[in-house]
């Protein structure tokens, strides 16, 4: 189970944020301390730190998978300016993820994505993939984060299911009909993503 | 889940141009290969809330379920969904009882300039102005008065949950036949005669310049004995533990069909 | 005053319908069916058996209940007037409406005796026409993302903490799908803001949808004929 051991000082610092946002913690305030300054002890921020750097991981995947695409995928119209925002989302959750993690960001792997960026039809098979994945990835590590990185988390996992529904519109498919997103563990996530063969390092 | 459908094409696709570039000369681990066995960041994904599969509303509902709107401003009731048709009746706000006034949703809302709702209103048919209604309510119950059988039978989704004898009006003062609905639920009066509870319908008696207007009531007794019968001034009387019974299960804005 | 949006920007038309502050009677009436009645706060068994929801759980959880009841009765109600013209709003009604109900369902098999009753709504003509019922829902699904993603950091039980978040991402599916059909951004911004409890309640009155039910019971003297 979950367990968050805080210290004093932490707790203090954590009251600031809440304060200053009249009582709710928003992102701008989450992601400007950075949670190496938040300070917490040592399990939770270490926990905190796996986390992010796993959440990182996938976000580097989605956005060099929109960056590639675009230049090979041949992409017009909706699904070009689709991959565009989308793209430009992901390189942003990149930059907010590596911020929030200072020195403790993990270096980039190489990505390869073949044949999935081939064609249009491809891509969009493969957009919706990864931001299903995402968003069961993030719902798996809920309970996990302390509360300044659950709402960072928060505000990034909706992004990511407006993508998936955004792209499954364009497709003219159906609205998402299951009423919760399951969440998937580490492991199964990681498992998917190694079977796509996208991560070459 | 078609997440995994998707990667699996995808799979299809890529694992075997990862096979073919890979050539075997890299030692590729695997991401997953890297997470400890006991995972620090696996703990039980159990869920706070049993939430079920979402369900469609059956095609069933829509032939079992009525709906039912208050008035909120008085309105005029026209024979077409138009300001400028005829005005078949003037709807007001309250019942005799000072409760809501409300009218029976029969179809569909028209979009002209502005938005019609088809209604039963008291007695009579019409559209009515959908700035007059307040929002809307749906029941599934429906009230059967049998007036040659002398039963009053409550069906819910279709299946009969109620049926009891019933006391109508005589050959004086019948109770009318037609299609009309419940308006209001009256306890903690004085008079013993109406028994512990009394519904209010949109339903007249042929005594129309009776002083609230002539309507008819679905209501428990004071004389027991009566029942069932033709009885009454146009009433529907049961029999006080029939009524209790009936209050449990039928709710304001029941239609009524009376036979 | 009925919810209207001008543009379908998420924050910008909203808060603006929100300035005007509603009538004094509708605003408490709300307040006090968004803060859960206040009667019987019990402990409350969750679908883990022997683990009981704290009482700041049980708030959040009727708090998403009433925005659940929302959802779910506009959508419903949208379908059942039938009165939608498109095939894609029929269907979003349709199928957003048995998500919405799945979720009323779950937080009340969670709340048990705990759980508000659901409230009168009066949603204007906005589930008889078309564009205010797209207007209507962007509106809705937007919110209820917000306001899950509000409350999230707030829930003291993991349980609890995992199916809110998962019950969020469904509500923002739904919001980037409507708009799609709107011809607004699905995603506007790479991230999602939350919204506080007050400002949602400041929302959700300011719509006029939530209204006192219609007086249909009553002491009073039958005036029927007899």
């Amino acid at each position: 189970m979950a367990t968050r051991t805080d210290t004093a000082a932490s707790r203090r610092r954590f009251l600031r944020l809440t304060a200053a946002g009249a009582g709710t913690l928003t992102l701008g305030s989450v992601l400007a301390a950075g949670v190496p300054a938040l300070g917490l002890s040592g399990s939770a921020q270490s926990r905190d730190v796996e986390v992010l750097n796993y959440a990182l991981l996938l976000e580097e995947l989605t956005a060099a998978f929109y960056q590639q695409a675009l230049a090979r995928a041949g992409l017009s119209g909706e699904l070009r300016e689709f991959a565009q925002v989308a793209g430009g989302h992901e390189r942003e959750h990149v930059a907010a993820l590596r911020k929030a993690l200072g020195p403790k960001a993990k270096k980039a792997p190489r990505f390869a994505f073949g044949k999935a960026v081939s064609t249009p039809q491809r891509f969009a098979a493969t957009a919706v993939a990864l931001e299903e994945l995402a968003v069961s990835a993030y719902n798996g590590q809920a309970a996990n984060v302390s509360k300044p990185v659950l709402v960072a988390a928060a505000s990034i996992v909706s992004v990511d299911a407006r993508h998936a529904a955004w792209i499954r519109a364009i497709q003219d498919r159906r609205p998402a009909s299951q009423a919760v997103d399951v969440p998937k563990t580490r492991r199964e996530v990681l498992r998917e993503v190694d079977a796509t063969g996208f991560v070459r390092s | 889940m078609v997440a995994g459908g998707a990667l699996a094409l995808v799979v299809a696709g890529a694992t075997v141009l990862a096979l073919a570039s890979r050539g075997g000369t890299e030692a590729w681990v695997p991401l997953s290969a890297e997470v400890p066995a006991n995972d620090p960041l696996a703990p039980p994904l159990a869920s706070g809330l049993a939430v079920p599969h979402p369900q469609l509303l059956a095609v069933r509902d829509a032939s079992t379920t009525s709906s039912w709107a208050p008035v909120v401003r008085p309105l005029r009731l026209r024979a077409a969904p138009s300001a400028t048709a005829a005005v078949v009746a003037r709807v007001g706000v309250s019942t005799p009882e000072r409760t809501a006034n409300v009218v029976l949703v029969t179809g569909r809302t028209r979009a002209a300039a502005d938005l019609w709702v088809p209604v039963r209103a008291e007695n009579v048919a019409g559209w009515a102005p959908r700035a007059s209604l307040g929002g809307y309510e749906s029941v599934d119950t429906r009230l059967e008065v049998d007036t040659h059988a002398l039963t009053a039978t409550l069906l819910r989704a279709g299946r009969v949950v109620f049926r009891a004898p019933v006391g109508i009006g005589t050959a004086n003062a019948p109770t009318p036949t037609g299609s009309f609905y419940v308006r209001n639920r009256l306890t903690r009066y004085r008079s013993p005669f109406y028994g512990p509870v009394a519904f209010g319908t949109s339903a007249r008696s042929s005594l129309t310049d009776w002083p609230a207007g002539g309507f008819v009531g679905v209501h428990g007794t004071n004389r027991p004995d009566l029942i069932p019968g033709r009885v009454s001034h146009g009433c529907i009387r049961l029999r006080n533990a029939d009524i209790v019974a009936l209050a449990r299960l039928m709710p304001v804005g029941t239609p009524i069909e009376i036979r | 005053m009925r919810l209207e949006l001008s543009d379908l920007d998420r924050d910008g038309a909203l808060r603006e319908a929100a300035a005007a502050l509603p009538d004094e009677t509708r605003k408490d009436f709300l307040l006090r069916t968004l803060a859960g009645g206040g009667a019987a706060l019990a402990a409350l068994v969750l679908a883990e058996p022997g683990r009981a929801a704290s009482k700041s759980d049980v708030e959040i959880l009727n708090y998403a209940l009433v925005l659940e009841y929302l959802q779910a009765a506009f959508y419903t109600e949208a379908e059942r007037r039938g009165a939608l013209r498109t095939r894609t709003a029929r269907e979003t009604a349709r199928v957003l409406g048995a998500v919405e109900r799945a979720h009323v369902r779950a937080l009340r098999e969670a709340l048990g005796t705990a759980a508000v009753a659901r409230p009168f709504f009066d949603f204007g003509g906005t589930t008889e026409n078309e564009p205010a019922f797209i207007k209507t829902a962007v509106a809705f699904e937007d919110l209820g993302t917000a306001a899950y993603k509000g409350q999230a950091y707030r829930i003291d039980s993991p349980a609890l903490l995992a199916a809110a978040i998962s019950i969020h991402s469904v509500e923002a599916r739904h919001a980037a799908w409507i708009r799609y059909l709107a011809g607004a951004p699905p995603a506007s911004s790479a991230f999602d803001e939350g919204k506080s409890m007050p400002e949602v309640r400041k929302l959700v009155a300011s719509t006029g949808f939530v209204v006192q039910g219609p007086r249909t019971k009553a002491r009073a003297e039958p005036r029927f004929t007899g």
